[in-house]
């Protein structure tokens, strides 16, 4: 067995309430959850609104800092607040893609920042490397100019996956990030993300609630419920032999 | 019979560049009691044509159409004032997001109270407001929310997705309207919830001969009750017919493209590049000519710059120069 590229090891994630001047409550949102994720894998995490999968995400995904347990990256320890070393490993993709794009400057600035905040290429080479992920998303290296509502959802879209992908991360969380498109539309980018992976060999974290892109994305899936997880196994285990009633449900469809 | 009876509906705007036509020639009939499925991407109009029915239309927008009727009333023929006095009275209307379309201010008790017809209340100022409540409380029950009391006090952030949705559905049935238009009501919540709310609607559908008109974005994601289904790209009717013959044997390649693109039926094997109509869904502005499938089409030829006449065979209706399965004895 390989070494995995990231290891969970008992993360949770609690939120303190005030409840009066002195006093406070803690809620738990993620209760200590370990596993194991492996290079060019999908994993998917489904759950009932509420049950914390986007709390998971954004912790994998340095948006959020854990209550306890560590990430580990290769054996190597992702630091919390260390937004430099984590965000060159680890990107996210969000679910609307219009409002996660900056309305005010071109798709050509918005690509060229990571790429001048977090790698010493020259100015030159970092626009060549702009416009090779244009193209390598589908889009055209006229884009550079454009700003983001002269796009279409479909191609906002793609620049998001082109600004997750521009440092060559190993690993990109993606909350609920085909559910607003259109189907002709997701069908595209379904494609471009299993194409993305077969070149690049990315480790995708996907989070959904449609049963069917799961099926036909994933590699491993792992159910959570209120916090806690549920079951964790490769797609045909939990299809063929799910353990659990919630499993079923959120599988079976309808 | 059909209540609702549109023939040729077209939508036009005027830009710089010459008159739009956000709507081309849009034909539909819903029968009473009947649940009719739209499907449609992202600015195929659909939400449009939604908005001309119930008359909420733009005054930029030049609304014409052969037909209009709603039931024996000719809607572009009324004034202002008497067509809403019909809409309000036969149709309503629930929208995509509902815990956005409701007042957060007030609380739902109020605005469901504000919703039901007073008329044929008695009695004095106590003896109204009661009974306006245990109105309210009995809305509540007919859509599926047990805890009435907990609801009508919540304001609108408080509630979930699925019963944010109920309550709009109670709103919308205070009045017993004959027709009700559900505009994307499902999009983005979970199966578990779609179900409920699929369940609801049919529920009311049954009971109440209420005709639906659905209003969705994906083949996959449609009622299992609905009698018939209209594909729209564009402004255009693309085929008209039962969900069987639609998903079963479709003849237009867009249903044909749409019906392989889901992943429901799953004949794609698990991590394969699955079938897709290639470019994307052309801006408002920048239409083709003809049938506007055209750049997209895999089967295009020459002729699809004519826009192609809605041909019928056996209630099946689509608007193709080159179905998919050749087709003899249309009108």
């Amino acid at each position: 067995m390989t070494e995995p590229l990231l290891q969970i090891q008992q993360v949770s994630k609690s939120y303190y309430h005030k409840t009066g001047w002195f006093r406070g409550r803690r809620s738990l949102a993620l209760e200590p959850i370990s596993f194991d994720l492996h290079a060019g894998e999908t994993l998917a995490i489904m759950g009932e609104t509420g049950s914390g999968k986007s709390t998971l995400a954004k912790l994998i995904a340095g948006v959020e800092m854990p209550s306890s347990g560590q990430f580990l990256l290769r054996g190597e320890v992702l630091e919390p607040y260390n937004y430099q070393q984590r965000c060159r490993h680890i990107r996210m993709i969000f679910q609307d893609s219009l409002s996660s794009l900056n309305q005010q400057t071109t798709i050509g600035q918005q690509l060229l920042e990571p790429l001048r905040f977090n790698t010493l290429l020259t100015l030159a080479e970092q626009q060549q490397k702009v416009l090779t992920t244009l193209c390598q998303v589908g889009l055209l290296p006229e884009h550079y100019n454009f700003y983001p509502h002269m796009l279409s959802s479909g191609q906002q879209q793609r620049v998001c996956i082109a600004r997750a992908i521009i440092l060559e991360p190993q690993i990109i969380v993606a909350d609920e990030a085909l559910v607003a498109l259109d189907p002709s539309i997701r069908a595209q980018i379904i494609n471009l993300i299993l194409d993305l992976q077969q070149e690049m060999g990315i480790s995708f974290i996907l989070i959904s609630h449609s049963a069917e892109i799961v099926k036909h994305v994933a590699d491993k899936i792992l159910i959570l419920h209120h916090g806690k997880l549920v079951e964790f196994g490769t797609t045909e285990a939990l299809l063929s032999n799910p353990q659990q009633q919630l499993t079923r449900l959120l599988l079976g469809g309808e | 019979m059909n209540v609702l009876d549109i023939r040729n509906l077209t939508i036009e705007i005027d830009s710089d560049n010459g008159p739009i036509r956000l709507v081309d020639g849009l034909s539909l009939q819903i029968a009473e009691g009947e649940i009719h499925t739209l499907v449609g991407e992202s600015g195929s109009g659909k939400s449009l044509l939604a908005k001309a029915i119930l008359g909420f239309i733009n005054p930029r927008w030049r609304v014409t159409a052969d037909r209009l009727w709603w039931r024996h009333y000719d809607l572009l023929a009324l004034t202002a004032e008497q067509r809403r006095s019909i809409t309000g009275r036969d149709m309503a209307m629930i929208f995509q997001n509902p815990s956005s379309y409701l007042d957060p201010n007030s609380s739902i008790g109020e605005q469901l109270q504000e919703c039901i017809p007073t008329d044929d209340l008695k009695g004095f100022y106590f003896r109204r407001r009661a009974e306006l409540k245990t109105r309210a409380e009995r809305l509540l029950h007919r859509v599926g929310i047990k805890d009435h009391d907990t609801v009508m006090r919540a304001y609108p952030f408080e509630l979930s997705d699925g019963v944010a949705q109920k309550v709009s559905i109670a709103m919308a049935i205070a009045h017993n309207p004959k027709l009700l238009i559900a505009d994307e009501p499902t999009n983005a919540m979970e199966p578990q919830t779609r179900g409920q709310i699929y369940r609801l609607l049919s529920k009311l559908n049954a009971s109440q001969g209420m005709s639906v008109l659905m209003i969705t974005q994906d083949l996959s994601a449609i009622m299992p009750e609905s009698k018939r289904i209209s594909m729209v790209y564009c402004g255009q009717l693309m085929e008209v017919g039962t969900p069987q013959q639609l998903l079963e044997q479709p003849l237009h390649p867009y249903t044909e493209a749409m019906r392989s693109m889901s992943l429901t039926n799953h004949q794609t094997a698990a991590k394969t590049r699955l079938p897709t109509l290639t470019g994307s869904i052309p801006t408002m502005a920048n239409l083709p000519i003809g049938c506007r499938l055209g750049p997209r089409c895999q089967y295009a030829r020459r002729a699809c710059i004519e826009t192609p006449r809605l041909r019928k065979q056996k209630q099946h209706q689509f608007a193709c120069h080159y179905p998919l399965i050749e087709v003899n004895n249309y009108d």
